[in-house]
């Protein structure tokens, strides 16, 4: 049984912020309240008030400028999956969010929620990484961007204040050159936490691979890229023997970061093969952004 | 601030097509506001924590989980449960393909089984098989009767064309 609690709902962010503010620390902010809600009825959590941040516009956008493209904290799962620009210009944040828990979870569950939830399983940081996405916090004192790779700091540890409000994420445009591939996999399709996902994004030029960034989900405590990996494949002409000793790195610099553990005879393999399935489907022809 | 003690809300919201208003304490979810205030008990408990689909009901058309939806949050919003799809003398056509194709075992899944099928069928009422299981797949049938389940909903989108 959820215990007793006020709820507001604010209709403009300052009013938002003031009300967490005054709270100090004493109040929790709900979106979607997919994870908030479950942590209310086992007592994880026990706020005297809850902060509902749904009807702030500041937070139900998707919106573009000519370099690039920002999310609202509380657009839910279904929202972006089924937005145009999410689909031309972060393919890949489409696809994962697209895979989230069940329709139901869509249908509530928001973005910035997943993101300050913090889950090391959370489906939307690696596409966020490889993304370079930027939050953009409020609060009482002001307004401060935090790179999403910065906002998390280990399993359900944001670097945000008790006060603070994320309130949209941006990142740059996905050129048509940027193809991107993710693979998401768990114990089945529906309703299963994520065992362990891949993000990769890459653009090539005169048949080398130009840039690259790639993020493994679910395998750290915090969402990180794996730079050992980007560095190795920057300026390589991409083909199968490239990637084979590629995904060796992948799995090498998951056990020099996590150190061998009882799960790691099994880890290895799979984190290698989903390196190799995902970096194969972005270099496909299409990687199915729709640029009609 | 004073220390919560469960404090009532006014809300106003559509049910079934009816505008109605009802004071709700806080920290109530939509789930038990539906069985506990409104004596609508169509709409079941399962998990209780978003999993099993027991409790779908749809908010604004989409199916959503009752028992994480906070009383508050459906303030202006349109809830559709189980009791406005049809009466037992008059079944929706969904309920109906359900009994004709053996879908319905123990029948606790059945309520949301249902709302989340007509969310289905109103978007697009000639799924694919894999549109209509990924529609059903946030349900738990325990009975495991989903193959009947699934050649219900297509029957019934046939029955709507």
């Amino acid at each position: 049984m959820i215990p007793p609690f006020d709820y507001q709902t604010p209709k403009t962010l300052k009013e938002a912020c003031d009300l967490l503010w005054e709270a100090s620390g004493r109040a929790k902010i709900i979106a979607g309240g997919t994870d908030l809600v479950i942590g209310l009825r086992n007592g994880d959590t026990r706020p005297d008030l809850l902060i509902d941040v749904t009807s702030l516009k500041e937070l139900r956008r998707i919106e573009e400028d000519e370099q690039t493209l920002s999310i609202g904290a509380a657009v839910t799962h279904s929202e972006i999956a089924d937005s145009l620009l999410v689909r031309r210009y972060g393919r890949i944040l489409s696809k994962a969010v697209s895979e989230i828990g069940s329709p139901q979870i869509r249908n509530l569950g928001t973005i910035g929620g997943n993101i300050v939830n913090a889950s090391p399983a959370a489906d939307s940081l690696p596409p966020l990484l490889v993304l370079n996405a930027v939050g953009i916090v409020s609060s009482y004192e002001g307004e401060r961007e935090v790179p999403i790779a910065q906002l998390i700091q280990g399993p359900y540890q944001t670097v945000l204040k008790a006060h603070e409000i994320l309130v949209r994420l941006s990142f740059r445009k996905l050129s048509k050159e940027m193809r991107s591939g993710f693979i998401r996999l768990a114990r089945r399709e529906a309703m299963a936490i994520a065992r362990m996902s891949m993000a990769i994004i890459l653009r090539q030029e005169e048949g080398r691979i130009k840039e690259i960034r790639v993020s493994p989900g679910s395998i750290f405590p915090a969402p990180q890229r794996l730079i050992e990996v980007e560095d190795y494949l920057t300026g390589k002409v991409p083909d199968e023997g490239l990637f084979l000793t590629a995904s060796k790195k992948v799995s090498e610099t998951m056990i020099h970061r996590s150190g061998i553990r009882a799960s790691t005879s099994y880890k290895a393999p799979v984190v290698e093969a989903l390196f190799l399935r995902a970096i194969r489907r972005s270099l496909e022809e299409e990687d199915g952004t729709d640029w009609s | 601030m004073t220390h919560p003690v469960g404090k009532l809300v006014k809300i106003w919201f559509k049910l079934n097509g009816n505008a109605i208003a009802v004071e709700t304490p806080a920290h109530w979810t939509l789930l038990r506001l539906l069985r506990e205030k409104l004596k609508l008990t169509g709409t079941k408990e399962g998990c209780g924590i978003g999993e099993c689909g027991a409790c779908t009901v749809l908010l604004d058309k989409r199916p959503v989980h009752s028992c994480l939806v906070l009383a508050p949050k459906i303030e202006g919003k349109h809830i559709e449960t189980i009791e406005g799809l049809g009466s037992r003398e008059a079944l929706h056509p969904i309920q109906k393909s359900f009994i004709d194709h053996g879908a319905v075992q123990c029948g606790f899944c059945t309520p949301g089984m249902l709302m989340s099928a007509k969310a289905l069928l109103e978007t697009n009422s000639n799924p694919s098989r894999e549109e209509v299981k990924k529609a059903i797949s946030g349900h738990l049938c325990r009975c495991t009767g989903y193959q009947q389940i699934i050649e219900a909903i297509e029957a019934a989108g046939k029955m709507k064309r």
